[in-house]
């Protein structure tokens, strides 16, 4: 069974039309790359799976659980929300660190606030030991004290994906995780992400490497206005792409 | 005679220390309050909290203040301030100052960019957690400047409590002149004002560079 399965989402802003008829269904540990120009509707749908958007039709399902589905306003309530919310991770392209916290504090805010609020029964020094484990993983061992703005911004992201990650997503999302970096700080964020791969995360992740894509992806989703133009195995879409638009999309890359 | 009129000057200054600090104590939470009112997301709501600021901040607080300690015995006959001046002056006072206040929060919420709520949204916290763990601290850090401004005002207004007859700091310096036909005392208020607001520069310099940690 499919650990993720998206039917039919629509997003509108107004009178514009973000998403249309977004159908895709994810397989665990497989890695789906989300391709792309600006504006076509990639970081909206990433946004939806995590609830920072709500769909104006479609479902959406984790692991047979119907989690969302727009035609129902039960599935919607805000307490429920934030639970369902858990099934995703979601790495920003800004980081959105908290500054005012270490890596480390980054990292086990929230678990340690889900254990105190819901009596998880976890204790608070595993959280931290597991917190301190994942930044070690990220190769940030002597990093964990350290505030975001001492931090460069290959380094502050890789703490974003520890953060994300310290909630045990179903599914990691990853919104263009490197296009707010300089140029010589992607590659240590795409190694990371590489690793995640490697040891069979999950994740969706919304890029412009499109040898990044090619190399890691499962699956690769081209998208232009809104809707899904093409879907396949990275060979294909890369190596032999089908429709007009993508064959465009991808020589502006090839030169 | 200079004992005399420092003795009576702390006398004076005891009073408008004592409005400040009441004045902070509640007008600082209210504040928040009412900054939470103009933020609401429902329209009545925003609106009432809106109209009250305007008011509030289009008038003067000496008006405000003769209309609270005044106004209950003027047009309803029943002043139930009875003696307790400074009562009716802290009240006047809070609910200016909470006002202002409220204007300076809302500027620091807002100014708190919105993938940092996103960030915690995404992480499973709860709107209480997202305020208090993560926007609360931001927010302060941003309104220290703007705050120390207003609250080095507040030093200052208390002096407006003379109206309703409080012997606040520059009445006890100026009853000099009226007993004595001497004016320097009033001159020498100035000294503990100075006093006063240096104190404060150098507690809000504290604080900012306690806040200094994180950008």
């Amino acid at each position: 069974m499919a650990i993720l399965d998206v039917q039919h989402i629509e997003k509108h802003f107004g009178a514009t039309r973000v998403l249309e008829d977004i159908s895709f269904s994810l397989e665990e540990g497989q890695v789906l790359a989300i391709i792309g120009s600006s504006g076509s509707g990639k970081t909206t749908l990433l946004r939806c799976l995590n609830f920072l958007e709500t769909p104006d039709a479609g479902t959406i399902s984790v692991r047979g659980e119907l989690l969302f589905d727009a035609a129902d306003p039960a599935t919607q309530r805000e307490n429920e929300i934030r639970r369902k919310r858990l099934h995703f991770g979601l790495v920003f392209q800004s980081f959105n660190l908290f500054p005012q916290y270490t890596a480390l504090e980054n990292v086990t805010l929230a678990r340690e606030l889900l254990a105190k609020g819901e009596k998880t029964g976890e204790k608070l020094e595993d959280i931290r030991e597991e917190g301190k484990a994942l930044l070690a993983q990220m190769g940030l061992s002597d990093r964990m004290g350290n505030y975001p703005h001492q931090l460069s911004g290959g380094q502050q992201q890789r703490v974003a994906i520890a953060r994300a990650l310290a909630m045990k997503p179903d599914i990691l999302c990853f919104d263009e995780p490197t296009s707010a970096l300089d140029p010589e700080l992607t590659g240590e964020v795409l190694k990371v992400i590489r690793g995640l791969a490697d040891k069979h995360t999950t994740m969706i992740i919304v890029t412009h490497e499109m040898e990044f894509a090619r190399d890691v992806a499962d699956q690769v989703m081209f998208m232009d206005g809104g809707v899904v133009v093409e879907e396949g195995p990275p060979s294909e879409v890369f190596g032999n792409p089908k429709h007009p638009r993508t064959k465009q999309f991808l020589e502006k890359f090839t030169g | 005679m200079f004992w005399t009129v420092t003795i009576s000057l702390l006398h004076g200054l005891s009073q408008s220390v004592q409005l400040f600090f009441l004045t902070l104590l509640f007008a600082l939470p209210i504040g928040l309050l009412i900054a939470f009112g103009c933020m609401s997301r429902f329209t009545p709501i925003r609106w009432l909290f809106n109209t009250i600021v305007w008011i509030v901040r289009g008038t003067p607080l000496m008006l405000q203040l003769i209309i609270i300690y005044y106004g209950p015995g003027l047009w309803f006959d029943n002043n139930i301030w009875g003696s307790g001046r400074m009562a009716a002056c802290v009240v006047a006072f809070v609910l200016n100052y909470s006002c202002y206040f409220s204007v300076i929060y809302r500027g620091g919420i807002e100014g708190v960019p919105v993938g940092q709520r996103e960030a915690g949204q995404v992480l499973g916290m709860t709107k209480q957690q997202i305020f208090f763990k993560i926007t609360l601290m931001q927010m302060i850090k941003r309104i220290v400047p703007p705050m120390s401004n207003e609250i080095i005002t507040l030093v200052k207004d208390t002096s407006l409590a003379r109206i309703i007859a409080i012997s606040e700091l520059i009445k006890a310096g100026e009853s000099f002149m009226k007993s004595a036909g001497i004016t320097w005392p009033l001159f020498y208020t100035g000294v503990f004002y100075l006093l006063f607001v240096g104190i404060l520069t150098i507690l809000f310099n504290f604080i900012e560079r306690k806040l200094d940690y994180f950008r």
